[in-house]
C-alpha cells in the first residue's frame, strides 16, 4: 500500500491518541497527513528509540493512548526493544512498524536480509500476543476496529507493509519544528490533557 | 550482597525516591548489582531492565514528557555507546536526564579491560559538555538529589559517577 495513503487512513481513524514518530519518512508522512502541531512528538533520527520514548510516555500517563511509528530500518538497529516492550506490556501503547523494506530516510538505501525479515514472526518469537499485519488500505479500513480495541488488553504491535516513498514523496516537507518548540508544544498538550506538571511550572 | 553495599544501595534508592524518581531503567555492571537488586525490590520504583543502554535513554526521555521522574542506571561501558542518543534526543529537545554510571577504570578498579573507560569516560563527558558529579563516599550520596534537580533546572542531562569505593568498598 502507498505509505502516505496508509498514514492518511490511520489519521482518519485516530481519535485522541498521542503520536510519536520516528525519523524521516514516518515524520514526513504523518505531517503530510495531519499537520498536527500539538499532540505529535516528531522524534527526529533517534536511530530506533521512538517506541522506547513512547513506552516511557505511556508508562507515565496510563490515561492516555499512545501510538508510536517506527520504520523497519530503525527496527533492524534495535529489535531487542520488543523484549523491553513485551516485559512492560503497556496496554495504552500501540507500536506501528512501518515496513517499507528500505532505509527510507536515506534515499531508500537497502536493508540487510530484506527478503527474509518476518517482523510478525520476530514479534511473536519475543512473546508478543497482540500482533497485526496490514498490506492494503482496504484491509486497514476493514479491520481497524480490532486495533482500537487493542488498548484494552495489552501492548499491541502492528506491521504495516507499505511501498517505499517515490522520488516525489521523498520531497515531502519535514516537520518544521525546532526541538525545544516541539517539546513545549507537546508537553503543554500533555499537561492540558492530564492536569500533570511536565516542566515544573504551568502557564 | 555485603552489609555495606546493601546499605549504600538503600541510601541511593532513598535519595532517588526523595526526588520523586519512579522509573529506573537499568543495564547491569558488576559494581551496580546490589543497587539494582535494591531498586528492583523497592515498590516505590518501576524498574525496567532494558536490552541496551540506548533504550534507557529513550524510556527516561519519554517518561519526562509524561511528567514521570526517572533515572538511567548503567556501567561506564554502556554509557560510551549512548552518546548519539543523548546528543540527538536530550540536547536537541532539551530534555533532562539523570544518569547514574560507574566510574570504571579509575584507581581501585581491578579489571584491566576497563582501561579504555579510565582513559576516555571523563574526556567524553567533557567533549559533549555534560556536567558530572563523582560520588566516592556514603556521606556524598545526598548530592544525587541536587544533580537530579540540576537536570530539571537547566533542561539538560547530567551524570553521577559512582566509584568502586562507594559501591563495593575500598579494598
Amino acid at each position: 500500500m502507498n505509505y502516505v495513503d496508509c498514514f492518511r487512513a490511520l489519521a482518519r481513524h485516530r481519535t485522541d491518541q498521542l503520536v510519536v514518530t520516528s525519523a524521516g519518512n514516518s515524520g514526513q508522512a504523518w505531517w503530510a497527513a495531519t499537520r498536527d502541531t500539538e499532540a505529535t512528538f516528531y522524534l527526529d533520527a533517534s536511530m530506533s528509540l521512538a517506541t522506547m520514548f513512547a513506552s516511557g510516555l505511556a508508562l507515565a500517563r496510563p490515561e492516555l493512548k499512545i501510538w508510536a511509528f517506527m520504520g523497519d530500518g530503525a527496527f533492524c538497529m534495535n529489535p531487542g526493544m520488543l523484549m523491553v516492550e513485551r516485559s512492560m506490556n503497556l496496554p495504552n501503547l500501540t507500536h506501528f512498524l512501518v515496513s517499507n523494506r528500505v532505509y527510507g530516510a536515506t534515499s531508500n538505501a537497502g536493508l540487510p536480509n530484506v527478503e527474509s525479515n518476518d517482523y510478525v514472526a520476530i514479534a511473536r518469537g519475543m512473546g508478543l500476543e497482540r500482533v497485526f499485519e496490514f498490506r492494503s488500505i482496504d484491509a486497514l479500513e476493514r479491520d481497524f476496529a480490532a486495533l482500537s480495541g487493542a488498548n484494552l488488553q495489552g501492548h499491541t504491535f502492528v506491521v504495516l507493509e507499505v511501498e517505499p516513498f517515490s522520488p516525489q514523496e521523498q520531497k515531502l516537507e519535514q516537520p518544521p519544528f525546532d526541538g525545544p518548540e516541539l517539546k513545549f508544544r507537546f508537553g503543554r498538550h500533555v499537561e492540558a490533557r492530564t492536569n500533570c506538571d511536565v516542566f515544573g511550572y504551568r502557564l | 550482597m555485603t552489609e555495606k553495599s546493601s546499605d549504600t544501595g538503600k541510601r541511593i534508592a532513598e535519595e532517588l525516591a526523595k526526588c520523586n524518581v519512579r522509573l529506573v531503567a537499568s543495564l547491569p555492571d558488576n559494581w551496580l548489582m546490589d543497587l539494582i537488586d535494591t531498586i528492583d525490590r523497592d515498590q516505590r520504583f518501576v524498574h525496567v531492565r532494558v536490552n541496551r543502554e540506548e533504550s534507557a535513554i529513550g524510556l527516561c526521555s519519554g517518561a519526562y514528557m509524561g511528567a514521570l521522574g526517572s533515572a538511567a542506571l548503567m556501567g561506564a561501558s554502556g554509557f560510551m555507546t549512548v552518546i548519539y542518543a543523548i546528543t540527538k534526543i536530550n540536547y536537541t529537545y532539551e530534555i533532562p536526564l539523570l544518569l547514574l554510571l560507574t566510574l570504571r577504570g579509575s584507581v581501585g578498579d581491578h579489571h584491566k579491560h576497563h582501561i579504555s573507560n579510565g582513559l576516555y569516560l571523563r574526556p567524553v563527558l567533557d567533549a559533549i559538555n555534560m556536567p558530572y558529579q563523582i560520588i566516592d563516599k556514603p556521606d556524598e550520596i545526598a548530592a544525587i538529589s541536587r544533580c537530579y534537580h540540576h537536570t530539571r533546572t537547566f533542561s539538560r542531562p547530567m551524570a553521577v559517577l559512582l566509584t568502586r569505593d562507594l559501591l563495593r568498598g575500598g579494598h
